[in-house]
């Protein structure tokens, strides 16, 4: 590998670059979920703040040091800061970056975690149960099956291949075999940690159909770059369909000796 | 007042007892520099391996690539790669920074500034120093151990350090050294307070301590109450490996009881988040002296920042759950945390105001160190408000683990307090060595640092809000992350553009030590204590102790004559 062909490698991405603007480039993935629009709005509205915030600092830093360069501005005033008009300026400065930034974005971020993220849906049977059990370097999913009972004979098991359903609220269980991972759907913004010992949750609603990937986001061991899963979102329909071959076929694949397929756990809902 | 008598010991004659195994707390200083800047160079290398796997997968690393990997013809390959970057952020964090900032800076600044003759324990100080370096050979013999150095990340989480992750004997070895990194530090943090306490020079009361005391002071005050808490976690992690407990095993693998694996990430955290003010206490400090000294001019409302720094100190103490949203603590926890670590940036905002207020009419200076302590308003800047997003527990799930974070805390804990050890280097160098830095070297070296660490950490924010997780040897793997191919290029460009710059620095360092022009006793003209002495610092540093009449900022004062500053020892003129 020499430095030439580098640096051709350099101007042909960067041919390939100019089809996608860098714009697009910083997007994140395109979001699936009914809640997602929750952090990528707060996301923005932090941004706001932050440039404007950031700005004042700029303002300060880079005018400041050119108005007040020693060959413009040789005898510094001597000022100790400690007046009650400077006291109060500074405090002020405080208590607006406390009111205006962190009063509001910790509302929002508390009102959309309380009101959405940690707010377990209502398990009716229009609910999706999956469980998740990470393995170094794979993503284990269950479904209860007919019987809507976890850990049974006619429970559908994949790996890596995680299929569901649009409008129709999903919750998983989390769980990990040997070491610590993180579930995540970056296509919903969420992401759980997987974690020996215990269950996480995590739930959500999807609105477009299509492929996406599941990712660990916990380094897990050498090959954590390769744990990934995909993602198949279905209509309510196709999914009925596929559940139902699935549940078919598992009745005929699972035998009570092969041991290791039951891996699922005792599902314990939320209400 | 009763103060501390301090003999004047005889100047060490023999090179064992000047250089290698000496009491005089500047040569410790000095030690830990050398240290701290070669594990910065080691470092920084890892970083560039790192770098160049992310953008150029599966392109041999160009140079030294094919003699450390010949298996794979220069490759990095991946269980390397995650040795590289467990090593990368263990050696930069405790190896690199804490010994530059805290090391060399705390040893040899502290002394010299409250006016003492040495530290208030000289033994402890060696000991801290010749331990560090055991800690270090401990660490360097891992990389070369059968199956390899420690490879989970420098969090170390189990189970993946356990065992069942890491069976290699390296994670063990990674576990010692940080162990006895903790009890060498904490003996410098105990050295550090006690010496504040009790050897300020007669008449210097606490608020007439620079800045950069304050900063050590507070971090030292950290390093004594946390690090003991690491050490904790990190025997029993030992423990765990070594003996066949189960404190922090389970799952599969734990078939004799069950430990909790999250325990470990409550105890690593809670020393974990004060580690990150730790490291940028004394930056802080020195900043904000450096500001006031080339604007002429006092600090701006000295006595609020140092307030707000401890206040700081304090709530840095139990913020810690905003590191573990995604393990799912109980929603109130949740909510506690958010809210906590949102009060620190009160103080914050008050010590950026005061910064500002220092610029505000001064009459500013641009000499290299000035550059270096405005390059930290700069990033530190950027560094603490992107904190915001990570600490809304809504925003964190989506960035939580992803290189947003690695942005976010390269900024806070890389870029600024690289920025500010190099701006106290720049500034106490005359002082150390008795001779002065080349000013043209360290302003192209401070250009190249800044644009290169801009466009590192400012492009690793960017792939990170993208969707890039950390630590993956290849992120092209994934669909969604092909698009960010040539943003990653671009961030490795700017990387080893930095990396280059440094290059500025070590010759700047080492041909000025020797042959730059001889330093006056106080070339910056500012008025602290350790400027009242010749450069280089003589052994026993005051011949007399001095007794401070005045602050340490007292700098423009109009009804001084001849200067524009006044030394801490004279009486302060009035207005």
């Amino acid at each position: 590998m020499n430095l030439y062909s580098l640096y051709l490698k350099f101007f042909v991405m960067s041919a390939k670059a100019s089809e996608m603007s860098l714009w697009e480039r910083m997007k994140p993935p395109i979001d699936i979920s009914t809640n997602g629009h929750l952090i990528d709005s707060l996301f923005h509205l932090t941004t706001m703040l932050i440039l404007f915030f950031f700005a004042l600092v700029c303002i300060g830093l880079f005018g400041f040091s050119f108005l007040y360069r020693k060959s413009k501005h040789p005898v510094a005033l001597y000022v100790h800061g400690t007046s009650k008009k400077h006291i109060a300026i500074v405090a002020s400065i405080g208590a607006l970056v406390f009111i205006m930034v962190d009063m509001k974005i910790t509302g929002i971020s508390n009102r959309d975690y309380m009101e959405s993220f940690a707010k377990w849906p209502v398990e009716t049977s229009d609910v999706v149960r999956v469980q998740v059990l990470g393995q170094q370097w794979a993503w284990n999913f269950r479904y209860a099956g007919k019987d809507g009972i976890f850990n049974t004979e006619d429970d559908i098991v994949t790996l890596n291949d995680l299929r569901l359903p649009i409008n129709r609220k999903i919750v998983f269980q989390v769980t990990a075999k040997d070491v610590i991972h993180s579930f995540s759907l970056p296509n919903t913004r969420l992401k759980t940690d997987a974690m020996p010992g215990r269950i996480s949750k995590m739930w959500t609603e999807l609105t477009k159909t299509g492929v996406y990937d599941v990712v660990c986001a916990q380094i897990c061991g050498t090959y954590h770059y390769r744990m990934q899963a995909k993602m198949i979102v279905y209509t309510p329909e196709e999914f009925e369909n596929w559940q139902n071959e699935m549940g078919e076929r598992a009745t005929h694949v699972m035998e009570k000796d092969t041991a290791d397929l039951y891996w699922g756990w005792k599902w314990v809902a939320n209400n | 007042m009763a103060f501390f008598e301090q003999h004047i010991h005889e100047a060490p004659k023999t090179f064992l007892s000047k250089y290698v195994f000496s009491f005089d707390h500047k040569v410790i200083g000095k030690q830990f520099l050398w240290y701290g800047i070669a594990f910065l160079g080691i470092g920084g290398m890892m970083a560039l391996m790192i770098r160049w796997t992310l953008a150029f997968p599966g392109e041999a690393f160009p140079l030294i690539g094919h003699f450390l990997f010949p298996q794979t013809n220069g490759v990095v390959p991946p269980d390397t790669y995650a040795m590289l970057f467990t090593m990368h952020g263990t050696i930069m964090i405790f190896y690199a920074i804490t010994p530059i900032l805290i090391g060399a800076f705390g040893n040899f600044c502290i002394p010299l500034m409250i006016g003492a003759r040495d530290m208030v324990f000289p033994t402890l100080n060696m000991l801290s120093f010749w331990l560090a370096v055991v800690s270090a050979i401990l660490l360097l013999v891992s990389l070369f151990t059968p199956l390899g150095a420690a490879a989970g990340g420098w969090v170390s989480y189990p189970t993946l350090s356990l065992l069942i992750g890491s069976p290699g004997i390296g994670q063990t070895l990674w576990c010692l050294a940080l162990f006895i990194l903790g009890v060498s530090s904490t003996m410098g943090a105990v050295n550090y307070i006690a010496t504040i306490i009790t050897l300020r020079a007669p008449g210097m009361g606490y608020f007439d301590m620079p800045l950069t005391i304050w900063g050590l002071w507070l971090t030292a005050v950290l390093n004594a109450l946390f690090l003991p808490v690491l050490g904790a976690g990190l025997l029993l992690l030992t423990f765990d490996r070594v003996f066949g407990t189960t404190f922090f095993l389970a799952g599969a693998a734990a078939t004799s009881g069950s430990g909790d694996p999250v325990l470990f990430q409550h105890v690593f955290w809670i020393f974990g988040h004060p580690e990150v003010y730790i490291l940028i206490l004394p930056a802080w400090g020195i900043v904000s002296d450096l500001l006031s000294f080339f604007a002429r001019k006092p600090a701006f409302g000295a006595r609020a920042t140092a307030l707000s720094m401890t206040s700081i100190t304090v709530l840095s103490t139990v913020v810690y759950g905003h590191h573990m949203y995604t393990t799912q603590m109980s929603p109130l926890l949740t909510q506690s945390f958010m809210m906590l670590t949102m009060t620190i940036s009160i103080p914050s905002a008050i010590f950026f105001a005061n910064w500002l207020g220092t610029l505000w009419k001064g009459s500013i200076r641009f000499q290299t160190p000035m550059l270096f302590s405005l390059g930290v308003v700069f990033v530190f800047g950027l560094g603490g408000l992107t904190g915001l997003y990570l600490a809304t527990v809504s925003t964190d799930l989506y960035l939580h683990d992803t290189y947003f974070v690695v942005g976010h805390f390269h900024y806070t804990m890389a870029a600024s307090v690289l920025l500010g050890g190099f701006a106290a280097t720049y500034f106490w160098f005359p002082k150390m060595f008795g001779r002065m830095l080349n000013e043209t070297l360290g302003k192209i070296h401070f250009w190249i640092s800044i644009l290169g660490l801009n466009g590192v950490f400012m492009g690793m924010m960017i792939v990170g809000y993208a969707g890039m997780h950390r630590r993956i040897y290849n992120p092209f793997v994934y669909e969604f992350l092909e698009k960010l191919i040539p943003i990653n290029t671009f961030i490795t460009w700017s990387a080893i553009l930095m990396g280059f710059g440094q290059l500025f620095f070590v010759y700047n360092f080492v041909y000025s030590m020797f042959k730059g022009p001889v330093a006056t006793q106080n070339p910056w003209e500012v008025g602290t204590l350790e400027w009242t002495i010749p450069s280089p610092a003589p052994v026993h540093n005051f011949d007399e102790i001095p007794v401070v009449k005045c602050g340490p900022h007292e700098l423009g004062n109009p009804n001084l004559k001849g200067r524009d500053f006044q030394y801490q020892t004279e009486e302060l003129v009035e207005v």
